[in-house]
């Protein structure tokens, strides 16, 4: 089947922000501090008023309710009053009749402001003598996780590899910047348009913002061209509800590249050190790691990144022994936030290229220490869980396998250029779907009406990965109807009820369950009403594509329509309501001990590179990508999904990085093109999740996790030198290539 | 945003003369638009008019007359990419084409609006001083021809008059051994050049250099033709250890003519590498 939406995107019709067709909407334009760290001693909004088109200029004092947003902690001011954190934080917006009124209203506010000391560097912002960014301090938290002895451990070591690793500060770099539209409804209903990842979550923010009754705000995700994280804050939808709020007129408001660039949340740049050690057998024995996460400005998911990269440390191996810490820590840049991955994409980093270093100390071959490490059922992870179903990172490996043995054997020797050098790498993860150790349910409906017609509401974004399509062949395999015959309501908070986050890989799993759960509770309804009418017991009943018949005489039948009609009619009307709730126990805060996540989906990525050790240029030539999520629901997304991640793993490995302060745009910004990616063979896994729908898991940021590693480590099979930073960009190639001794007159190949 | 700017589009060049001779002070020529439009929303450029130069069929093709070859200015990349004519007679001139931004950019941009920019990772420019292109001027005072070097004083310092417009380039054909133009650039395509380079040359029966052409761009502020290079490599039969040298020497004159940058640390390492590659053919 085709993806739900596939034509209507392809023929232009879906409804972006920008696109909403509204009765002469004014459009805002915000005020972004200049300044990295400063008291602001006055706003004076006076030039701006006398702007011709400039209809108001709004500062903290125009909010009613609580200046304070935050998914996690409230700690980011809609509009800052007091002083500024970072540049581009928000000072006071312009709502004008045009574009052109809004900018110019901006440029007419007079800030004075009394610059702070500021602190960039993490490390630095952990002293005491740090100028202090937020009130209590600048660790925003630590997550621990702690088991054995590793002293003792380490000990025993046969090898022990300690190395420090640090990845760049990335832009999501989705295509459509952030908008958002919206109107004052007739019963004063406050109605936003807006690109989200989350719009129950946008609308518990704007009611909390404006301090109004739940039903005054209502949100509806528009079409919306992919976030990758960056849209789980609250981005436009603060701004146009307060000015909605107080001007009661249509306001449309779309980011520029470069504000999306400026004033939206990054990747966590990752300091890792770790420590690893095996014995001789290659077996892991001990692990230290201390990690910091540079969260900016503001938490935004600070902490669930801080969390997650502390119990992905170890990757998908068993080490009994751990000491690891993973520090948040705020500075005077721009804010971190969720990004595909929350912090695994670098961890993953560190510690696969950890395990082919021990692999080399102990001169095996990288698979041989993966396969003697590598969780199987039973293994318990660093944090005391006992993983006991769906656990296909062997069947992963094992898929890759066969590539690399052929890759070492005839590619990676097979002619090149002369100057060009070949190397093969393995990157493995896992991935705990949802949220760590936390609650993170879902809800869905599911009704039926009089007519039989069945409609799944769901608050659960989809934002491209396809969600949508998953959720309807749920609801349709339940009820044993085709998928394109289910009506779909989605993200419209009148209408639908939370279904929690598009993040963390959960939609699939979680909303999967929770739709499943309603549509089996309408598939129940039907069964009871048609004991009533065929009378015939439940056990020999069966849906058969829009009627309960009778397994044993297929003639004896009733439609749908006709069971829902009588139900209505006895007042009993099919409306299903579905929930779940992952199983999960909380981590304990000095140890980290508990179950994170009630499953885990599993990868390996073999990635094939070619260098120039002239230039440091690389091209990635192929990746395998083996991919174990459960049940591929929509097997077509699962792939879309990872191509997709391959593509942002390349980006991450070899080109991006965002400098504060410099990097403006997509000028400077360089993500992959088309030209860049390599051939992709993904693989499917399927090892069963006895508590997911169907015995799916979830591929969202597993595709990207992988790569990175992968490629690193193919770079350091062709020139025999590592890097420990990312990017991997021309500059550190060509160091790796000078070091490793590649570059120069002797070492070119002949033809 | 742009009010106040007004579009003029002349259909013959005479009228574009004209025209500039009274407003040149105030307008900016656009061709393919694609530096300009990019320029005029970030605000760094502020102009009263646009005049389009794009639908002058005097700035139009590519041939060969007599010794010389001929390339209109306003020639757009996608023209060059497909030209018989180039491959035989420029063929480093055409391969700068096919690295150059996206298909789409390639459609509008033009050679005279590469080299006007003035950008020192101008991607026609090596190839064009390679040729030793010399650059063919009409103001509504006549014409004045000057050698491509000539045409700007530092990144983005076009020396072009403000009542000018470049009709054509007029390049020494080439058919040598080996010519070719490569770049290194953060990813492969869209891509601004970190380095780029183009050569000619060929060897006598001897195997000893007898001709030879390098200009190295996006490393010093102005593309260069690095004559030092040639000269050291002339006579010579080449062999790894003479190319690397020959390397060294062409870092040694970019250090020496830029100084020392927070980039120079990989370009000079960069351009001796890049250097290796392009004339390895000829060992
Ligand atoms: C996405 C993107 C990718 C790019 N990739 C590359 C790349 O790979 N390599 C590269 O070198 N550049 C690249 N560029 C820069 C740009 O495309 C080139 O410099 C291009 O050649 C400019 O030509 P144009 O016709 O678009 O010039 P315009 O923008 O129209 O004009 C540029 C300048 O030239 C002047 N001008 C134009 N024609 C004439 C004329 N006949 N007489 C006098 N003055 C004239 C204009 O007044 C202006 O000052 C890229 C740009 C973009 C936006």
């Amino acid at each position: 089947m085709l993806r739900i939406g596939a034509v209507e995107r392809l023929k232009g019709e879906p409804i972006f922000s920008a696109d909403l067709k509204l009765d002469h909407p004014l459009t805002l334009n915000v005020l972004r501090s200049s300044r990295a760290h400063a008291r602001i001693v006055k706003i004076d909004i006076n030039g701006a008023l006398n702007v011709k088109g400039v209809v108001k200029v709004f500062t903290a004092s125009d909010v009613p309710g609580n200046n304070l947003t935050g998914i996690i902690n409230k700690d980011r001011p809609l509009l800052v009053s007091d002083k500024v954190r970072f540049v581009g934080d928000s000072i006071a917006f312009v709502a004008a009749e045009n574009e052109e009124a809004a900018e110019k209203g901006v440029h007419a506010i007079n800030v004075v402001y009394e610059d702070l000391p500021a602190v960039f560097d993490p490390e630095e912002a952990l002293k005491d003598s740090a100028p202090k960014i937020h009130e209590k301090g600048n660790l925003l938290f630590s997550r621990k996780v702690k088991k054995g002895n590793i002293d003792k451990a380490f000990e025993n070591c046969q090898a022990v590899v300690e190395k420090t690793y640090q990845t760049s500060c990335l832009e999501h770099t989705y295509l459509e910047p952030d908008a958002g539209a919206g109107y004052v409804d007739g019963d004063g209903t406050i109605v936003i348009f807006a690109s989200t990842q989350n719009p129950h979550y946008d609308h518990s923010e704007v009611v909390s913002i404006l301090g109004v009754e739940d039903e005054k705000v209502r949100i509806i995700q528009a079409a919306t061209g992919g976030g990758f994280g960056s849209k789980l804050d609250l981005n436009v939808q603060g701004f146009i509800g307060l000015a909605l709020y107080h001007l009661k007129r249509p306001v449309r408001y779309v980011y520029t590249r470069e504000e999306a660039f400026l004033a939206t949340a990054k990747r966590h740049p990752l300091t890792m050190i770790m420590k690893t050690g095996a014995d001789r057998n290659g077996k892991l024995l001990a692990m230290r790691a201390r990690i910091i996460c540079d969260t900016g400005a503001y938490a935004s998911y600070g902490i669930a990144v801080a969390s997650r990269s502390a119990v992905h440390a170890t990757g998908p191996y068993e080490v009994e022994n751990v000491d690891i810490e993973a520090h948040c820590v705020y500075t005077n840049k721009p804010f971190s936030g969720a990004m595909r991955g929350f912090g695994a994409p670098q961890m993953a980093f560190a510690n696969e290229s950890q395990m082919d270093l021990l692999a080399k100390e102990l001169s095996m071959d990288p698979f041989e220490i993966r396969r003697v490490n590598i969780f199987r059922q039973g293994s318990e992870t660093a944090t005391g869980q006992k993983l006991t179903e769906s656990i296909g990172i062997l069947e992963c490996l094992d898929a890759i396998q066969p590539y690399y043995k052929g890759a070492v054997k005839k590619w990676r020797t097979s002619e090149a250029s002369p100057f060009k050098r070949k190397g093969v790498g393995i990157g493995a993860m896992w991935y705990g779907i949802g949220n760590t150790g936390m609650r993170n349910p879902s809800t869905a409906r599911v009704e039926m009406d009089p007519a039989g017609a069945v409609t799944l509401y769901t608050g659960c974004a989809d934002i491209g990965q396809g969600s949508t399509t998953v959720l309807a062949q749920i609801v349709a395999e339940t009820l044993c109807l085709e998928a394109d015959a289910i009506q779909l309501v989605v993200g419209d908070t009148k209408y639908t009820t939370n279904a929690g986050a598009t993040s963390a890989s959960r939609q699939t799993y979680i909303s999967g369950n929770a739709v499943k759960e309603a549509a089996e509770k309408l598939r129940e309804l039907l069964m009871t009403g048609a004991v009533d009418v065929l009378k015939v017991g439940k056990g020999s009943l069966m849906l058969d594509s829009g009627f309960v018949a009778d397994s044993n005489d297929n003639a004896k039948r009733v439609s749908f329509s006709k069971l829902a009609a009588r139900a209505y009619k006895k007042g009993l009307p099919f409306v299903c309501q579905g929930y779940f709730d992952p199983e999960t126990v909380p981590l304990d805060p000095e140890t980290g001990q508990g179950v994170p996540y009630s499953t885990y989906a599993f990868a390996c990525h073999l990635a094939f590179v070619t260098v120039d050790t002239m230039t440091g240029e690389v091209r990635v030539e192929k990746v395998v990508a083996a991919h174990d999520v459960g049940k591929a629901i929509y097997p077509e997304g699962v792939i879309g999904q990872i191509c997709g991640g391959v593509a942002m793993g390349v980006g991450f490995a070899l080109m991006e990085e965002f400098m504060h302060g410099q990097t403006e745009s997509m000028k400077d910004y360089f993500i992959p093109t088309c030209k860049d990616m390599p051939e992709v063979i993904p693989i499917i896994v399927e090892s069963r999740e006895p508590t997911g729908p169907f015995g799916a898991k979830g591929v969202g940021e597993p595709a990207l996790i992988p790569t990175a590693p992968a490629i690193l480590n193919a770079l350091n099979d062709a020139l025999g030198e590592r890097i420990y930073s990312l990017p991997a960009n021309l500059e550190r190639v060509l160091e790796a290539s000078i070091r490793s001794g590649c570059f120069g007159p002797k070492e070119a190949k002949n033809v | 945003m742009y009010a106040g700017l007004a579009y003029v589009r002349p259909e013959k060049l005479d009228e574009a003369l004209e025209f500039l001779e009274e407003h040149g002070g105030e307008t900016a020529v656009v061709a393919g638009g694609t530096d300009v439009m990019v320029d005029l929303r970030s605000g760094a450029l502020q102009t009263g008019y646009l005049l389009d130069v794009s639908r002058l069929s005097e700035l139009k093709g590519i041939a060969m007359q007599g010794e010389e070859l001929w390339v209109g200015a306003g020639t757009t990349l996608s023209e060059i990419y497909s030209s018989e004519t180039l491959a035989l007679f420029a063929p480093a001139l055409q391969k700068a084409a096919f690295t150059f931004g996206s298909k789409q950019v390639r459609n509008t941009a033009t050679i005279a609006g590469n080299v006007v920019n003035a950008s020192p990772s101008a991607d026609t420019m090596p190839p064009l001083l390679i040729h030793e292109a010399r650059v063919v001027l009409a103001s509504s005072n006549g014409v004045r021809t000057v050698p491509v070097e000539a045409m700007s004083t530092g990144p983005y310092k076009s020396a072009i008059h403000p009542d000018e417009v470049i009709t054509r380039f007029i390049l020494k054909p080439a058919k040598s051994m080996l010519a070719d133009f490569q770049k290194i650039a953060r990813r492969k395509a869209l891509a601004i050049s970190r380095m780029n380079m183009a050569v000619m040359a060929e060897k006598d029966e001897t195997g000893k250099i007898m001709f030879m052409r390098l200009a190295l761009g996006s490393s010093t502020p102005t593309p260069r033709r690095m004559e030092d290079v040639e000269a050291f490599l002339l006579g010579k039969r080449p062999d790894r250890a003479l190319l690397w040298e020959a390397g060294q020497v062409l870092a040694e004159k970019m250090v020496e003519i830029t100084g020392r940058r927070p980039s120079t640390g990989y370009k000079e390492k960069a351009a001796q590498g890049l250097f290796m590659r392009m004339l390895y053919p000829l060992v």
